[in-house]
């Protein structure tokens, strides 16, 4: 900080500073204030099936089709408000998708799989092996998520690391990887708590965990597309086509990122890298900071940690139609950790992608554990889950009953940040001091998250609102690449005397845009 | 950190609160405090608490974690009862009659270790306590009027918990939805299982036979007879705790030796590609490629016998087929066709596109 003499006015205004401070807490939204704009509700889940949520898809005919915890697939007839068991025993289901086919796929521990009912009898009686031509040492971390399709019509999944909180099974799946710790080590049992050290928090030592696979929906034949996963739950696509996975905090994720998805591309987590085909034999936990970071592609949008997510999940888009508003095509991801979505905001910088995040619905009605989305008609459907971990369970619904007062866009400028709203700011908008930000980053490095690093609390140094008032322009003297802008809006009214519903709005500034 | 709402209550019984009474042994003196387990405990449709019976240390610090996730609106608590008291305290909640509202149901009696409050529906709260330090079986009840009748479970305090099938302390009903399947036969759950692949799939066969076929291995790995498995650990975890089988195996395959060979009965084993299978109502048919040869492989209790059997069918085998029938005092193999040398099945394509090998014990009862 530089030295600097304050004049009676300036500290006047420092304090007018002050008061928009404090009383900037952007705090969740009271449950209340939510409902007003929100209706939520719920719907049952098949009688004696656990009602944790794997997976949840449309079908063609109009019901719901939902994977549970336990293996079961069910349908659920809107129209009768009632289940049927389609499949039964799979193992731990993490994903649906309608076949191009007709048939069902889905996602399991051990293989992607294409549910047929031959006989038509309501039943799936055939469940084919799609592909499973990948690792599995039987430790609990190595979910697998998936499928989506991509615009060129092949399907995505992602293969989870295994955790060091445990160890590997006697009898594993597929070939082994002799980069790092040797395979004996693992059965030093006794020894576990030194030898996970050395194997990595979460490791990848079988085909394709940490990896982004492209599947063929009617061969199986599958290649690998990225590296540098860790826990990636959730996978979509923006109306153009691009790819965004997202992952869970914990070793080499300083918080959750969302990445914007290349061919052949690493994302950070360095345990997958063995199975690069183009990988020379280093262990990647040995090879240098620098080193991966040339590797290594940034997150789009990081979501700061248990401020925003703890842990990200699906990734879909708002159908654009008066229901949802101005919201209608925006990217919405659920959490696990709290009754919460956010939506995303996603734009690409002279080549570099980058964006905000903000709360979408933020309530305890939600509940926690919001795991898979699908919109329905006009209605959000949320499959919730728990584990062992932080959630919830059964079905959530919501609706958007009247638009909340909302930061609606955000766009990265030369000087600083332009926002859209939903409805008209209110005079005063222009006060910088009604824009508190706070400004850091999230460290890339292999212990398990990260503090906020560099944290400054920063104001513009001018905002300029628009005649109509929807938008605002938001310079900054100093724009520094490479940190978060986490916005609290709690200071700004519309020209009808609403606060945001959600004031919180963090910006991962990758790249100042030249113009 | 969970967000959730409405009725939360700690409350923290020392050794030397009411827990005490319970706890006759004495005291070690203030070990280093360790952090309390979590332990979840979700109150579901059809009264029932999920999971139905928690295995503890004596002396042990838990904080269970409750959620009333009864989608049909009902109201729960959970009471923990000093053993074998569970219907003295029922009848002495319903006893409660008008004065039960104040008192959330709860009958004001020594038996009454520690409570949660009353939840409504979707909602939630926390109880901390320290598990009696004498071993014994700690029933936990709701004491809404007419759930304590069914919707009750078990606390194990150093004391190893029966098979769930046979445990007297769980009702009947909840300890079968414990079983994959829920008592179906025939079920197929893929899940991992002990001494097996990661890929495995255990497999309840009409009667009262069951396997399990390793579906990365593309092979029958074990065979038991009696109750199926109990995932309910696995399930209330992450998948790291094993299912339970809850007999000893009858049969073992060996571990690493697939039996089908092609051509000569000891060229090298193929390579094995799982393909899926079948439901069917006689039990899954298993479909896999070994090397180039494509295999149906259905898995059947033996007819009239006690035992399993494999009906195999390999539509285009070109040559002689070799199943290499691991030897096994305690069990015989038998087939409905072809020549056995050795231990060793011996079978031309034709015989080869349709066979049954029957495999039985003097170890299985009928």
């Amino acid at each position: 900080m530089n030295p600097v003499k304050f004049s009676p006015l300036f500290l006047l205004t420092l304090c007018a500073v002050t008061t928009f401070a404090s009383a900037a807490d952007a705090s969740p939204p009271a449950d209340a204030r939510v409902a007003q704009h929100y209706a939520i509700g719920k719907i049952s889940t098949p009688p004696g099936v656990d009602p944790q949520l794997g997976g949840l898809a449309l079908l063609p005919d109009g019901r719901l089709a939902a994977a549970f915890h336990h293996g079961q697939v069910a349908f659920y007839d809107f129209k009768t408000l009632s289940w049927k068991i389609f499949a039964e025993g799979l193992h731990e289901p993490l994903g649906l998708l309608l076949g191009q086919d007709g048939s069902l796929l889905v996602m399991q521990r051990p293989e992607l799989t294409r549910l047929r009912d031959t006989d038509g009898d309501g039943v799936a009686d055939r469940y084919e092996a799609l592909w499973d031509d990948f690792g599995m040492t039987g430790n609990y971390h190595e979910f697998a998520f998936g499928p989506v399709r991509g615009p060129n019509g092949k399907l995505y999944v992602s293969l989870n690391l295994a955790s060091a909180g445990d160890t590997i099974r006697e009898e594993i799946r597929g070939e082994w990887s002799p980069i790092g710790l040797s395979r004996e080590k693992f059965y030093d049992i006794a020894d576990w708590k030194k030898n996970s050290t050395a194997a990595g928090r979460m490791y990848g030592r079988v085909k394709w965990r940490g990896c982004i696979m492209e599947i063929d929906e009617t061969t199986g034949a599958a290649e690998l597309f990225a590296t540098g996963f860790r826990s990636p739950d959730g996978m979509g696509f923006d109306a153009a086509g691009n790819f965004f996975i997202n992952d869970n905090q914990g070793d080499w994720r300083g918080t959750s990122p969302v990445h914007v998805v290349q061919r052949g591309g690493f994302y950070g987590h360095p345990a997958s890298l063995v199975w690069r085909p183009d990988w020379e034999g280093t262990e990647p936990l040995k090879l240098p900071i620098e080193k991966l970071n040339a590797l290594r592609t940034v997150a789009a949008i990081n979501l700061p940690h248990s401020v925003y997510a703890s842990s990200p999940t699906e990734m879909i888009l708002i159908p654009q139609t008066a229901a949802w508003g101005p919201f209608g095509g925006q990217m919405i991801v659920g959490e696990m950790n709290s009754g919460r979505v956010l939506r995303l905001l996603p734009e690409q910088v002279d080549g570099v992608w980058q964006g905000a995040c903000v709360s979408f619905v933020d309530s305890q009605a939600l509940r926690g554990g919001i795991h898979r989305l699908l919109f329905v008609g006009d209605t959000l459907y949320l499959g919730r889950t728990h584990l062992i971990w932080a959630g919830g369970e059964g079905i959530g619904t919501v609706k958007l009953t009247k638009t909340p007062f909302e930061a609606l866009t955000m766009h990265a400028t030369p000087h600083g940040f332009r926002f859209t709203f939903t409805a008209p700011l209110a005079a005063g908008a222009a006060e910088p001091a009604r824009w508190p930000v706070r400004r850091y980053y999230y460290k890339y490095h292999e212990p398990y998250g990260s503090p906020q690093t560099e944290l400054t609390q920063i104001t513009p140094s001018k905002v300029t609102v628009s005649a109509d008032g929807l938008s605002a322009d938001v310079a900054f003297a100093d724009l520094k690449p490479g940190f978060i802008y986490d916005f609290n809006l709690s200071g700004l009214t519309s020209k009808q005397g609403e606060s945001p519903l959600n004031p919180a709005i963090a910006y991962s500034l990758n790249k100042v845009p030249t113009k | 950190m969970r967000f959730f709402y409405l009725l939360v209550l700690a409350v923290t019984l020392t050794s030397s609160g009411l827990l005490a009474q319970t706890a006759p042994t004495p005291k070690a003196k203030a070990a280093p405090a360790k952090k309390p387990r979590i332990v979840k405990m979700f109150m579901r449709d059809g009264l029932r608490f999920e999971p139905p019976r928690l295995v503890a240390e004596p002396g042990e610090q838990i904080v269970v974690e409750i959620e009333n996730n009864d989608s049909t609106d009902q109201t729960h608590n959970f009471v923990l009862l000093r053993p074998g008291t569970r219907d003295a305290v029922v009848q002495a909640g319903l006893a409660l009659a008008e004065k039960g509202p104040a008192l959330e149901y709860v009958p004001p009696s020594a038996d009454v270790l520690v409570h949660s409050r009353l939840l409504a529906a979707e909602g939630s709260g926390s109880i901390a306590f320290t598990v009696p330090t004498t071993p014994g079986i700690y029933p936990y009840v709701c004491t809404f009027p007419g759930h304590g009748m069914i919707m009750y479970g078990a606390l194990y305090a150093g004391v190893t918990p029966p098979p769930i099938e046979k445990d007297p302390n769980i009702l009947p009903m909840v300890a079968q939805g414990a079983v994959a399947g829920g008592g179906q036969r025939p079920f197929a759950q893929r899940i991992f299982m002990p001494d097996a692949g990661p890929a495995a799939v255990a497999i309840a066969l009409v009667g009262s036979q069951n396997v399990c076929w390793d579906a990365g291995q593309c092979r029958l790995r074990y065979a038991w007879q009696g109750s199926f498995i109990d995932a309910s650990e696995n399930w209330a975890g992450n998948g790291k705790i094993l299912p339970i089988v809850p007999t000893k195996p009858w049969w073992r395959a060996p571990k690493d030796d697939f039996p089908l060979r092609f051509g000569a009965v000891d060229s090298a084993a193929p390579k094995v590609k799982f393909l899926g299978y079948a439901a069917t109502t006689t039990g899954p048919v298993f479909h896999y490629r070994a090397g180039e040869t494509e295999v149906y492989e259905h898995v059947l209790p033996a007819a009239g016998r006690p035992g399993i059997a494999l009906r195999l069918q390999i539509p285009r085998a070109t040559g002689l087929v070799f199943y290499r029938a691991a030897a096994d005092p305690n069990a015989q193999w038998t087939s409905s066709a072809g020549t056995w040398r050795d231990g060793v099945l011996i079978l031309t394509p034709a015989q080869a596109a349709d066979v049954t090998l029957t495999l039985t014990s003097a170890l299985c009862t009928p």
